[in-house]
């Protein structure tokens, strides 16, 4: 191959690394480098530099939906009706669970250590179930009582928030999350409680911390994370 | 065997893969929360939209948990490769839509200033100074090769669609595409790797 072939071999080399070639240009390509030392060695001495590219975009933070709805579907996939173990806990069973803590805030782990759903039956005045979720671990206790359509979530041991912080209420049904438009602070004592009202079709109750005034969509990792049995 | 995710934790992303490839989901979660936000920012640099960037990244950890065995450690790093499959999808979503304008607006703060209020927190802005310090390897190309390659690499373009856009000869633009990551390795090289 000539000095001029070569160079047009060499433009070649980048447009393919950055997925420039048409395709049938590409398994050309990919054929003549399978037998040219010199192409593949270009090949894996320019690829650091098309995979330094994503590194260098603008992070966003992903939706903290998103990774619950990943990790549902995979466990789901894998047969496994459980959660992650944290730290020794029992593993859980409805879902009150640790997230990433939000990058300003401590890290805040739960884990599930116990349960119970207490169906007060739907004689009366129209069905009215009432459901809690409860669970401690070393860094916060939640609990999520439902009655009816409003459910009311209390945390405990919460760390104080950082200034022009506070902890906003979500709600998820389905893929959706929503703000359950319920805006609150840790108490001095590090408890705090959320009435949420709404709660047909819940399947998540998730809090995080967000900017004062709230914000439209999660803006960083659920403190907790609350599944709601259906 | 599965593993607890304390000890997936303590895992390489080399030694993660086999694992997610026997469907272990703690390994999964790992690997997601080490390279999650990473994945997302990519699509939503590519697709522009917060939902599809969504989907994209869904389907992509989706297809890395259905075939994780299929990891090859010959092709570079499972972050490298992970994102690979991220942007392809991206870039599968962006062909997908019919009629979409070309990305070229390369400046991605004028693009944030145009973005919900409340989607910009002060951990953002605190994370575009970092995010400024990490582009200087791209940012201090000149402008004609920058072009090219973000363009082929974030807006999916061919290089013959990035000729006729920019009304350039073919050769020209693979030349600056060769050029600009010539400068970039260069960069690597001296100690941004």
């Amino acid at each position: 191959m000539n000095e001029t072939e070569h160079d047009r071999r060499r433009d070649d080399i980048a447009a393919y690394l950055l997925g420039a070639l048409e395709p049938g240009e590409a398994a050309e390509l990919e054929r003549h480098i399978a037998g040219c030392a010199e192409c593949e060695e270009e090949l894996r001495r320019l690829r650091p530099a098309v995979q330094v590219l994503p590194e260098t975009v603008e992070k966003v933070e992903a939706p903290a939906a998103l990774r619950i709805r990943l990790i549902e579907q995979v466990r789901s996939e894998a047969g496994s009706q459980a959660a992650p173990e944290v730290r020794g806990a029992p593993r859980w069973r409805f879902g009150l669970r640790p997230l990433a803590g939000f990058a300003t805030v401590a890290i805040l782990l739960a884990a599930i250590a116990g349960y119970a759903i207490r169906d007060s039956g739907s004689g009366g005045g129209g069905p009215k179930t009432t459901t809690v979720v409860s669970g401690h671990s070393p860094g916060v206790t939640a609990e999520m009582v439902r009655e009816g359509e409003t459910g009311t979530l209390r945390l405990a041991n919460l760390h104080q928030l950082p200034a022009g912080k506070v902890l906003q209420a979500w709600v998820q049904r389905g893929k959706q999350v929503v703000s359950a438009k319920a805006l609150f602070v840790p108490n001095p004592d590090g408890t705090a409680t959320a009435t949420i009202d709404g709660m047909d079709g819940v399947n998540t109750v998730m809090v995080t911390a967000e900017p004062r005034g709230g914000s439209a969509q999660p803006t960083g990792a659920p403190i907790v994370s609350v599944a709601i049995p259906q | 065997m599965k593993i607890r995710a304390s000890k997936a934790e303590r895992l390489a992303d080399e030694e993660l893969m086999p694992r997610i490839g026997e469907k272990d989901p703690d390994a999964f979660e790992v690997f997601y929360d080490r390279h999650g936000g990473v994945a997302f920012s990519l699509a939503y640099r590519i697709v522009g939209e917060r939902g599809a960037a969504e989907d994209v990244v869904q389907e992509a950890f989706i297809s890395i948990w259905r075939s994780g065995a299929r990891y090859d450690r010959a092709r570079g790093s499972v972050r490298s490769w992970m994102l690979g499959i991220v942007r392809n999808r991206a870039i599968d979503f962006l062909r997908s839509k019919a009629g979409r304008a070309p990305k070229l607006d390369f400046d991605d703060d004028a693009a944030l200033e145009h973005r919900p209020a409340a989607e910009l927190t002060d951990a953002e802005a605190l994370r575009r100074e970092t995010t400024h310090e990490l582009r200087g390897a791209l940012g201090e190309l000149p402008g004609e090769q920058s072009k090219v390659i973000e363009l082929a690499y974030f807006g999916g373009f061919s290089h013959s669609e990035i000729a006729k856009m920019l009304d350039v000869p073919l050769g020209t633009v693979k030349g600056r595409m060769r050029l600009g990551l010539e400068k970039i390795r260069g960069e690597l090289a001296g100690g941004l790797a």
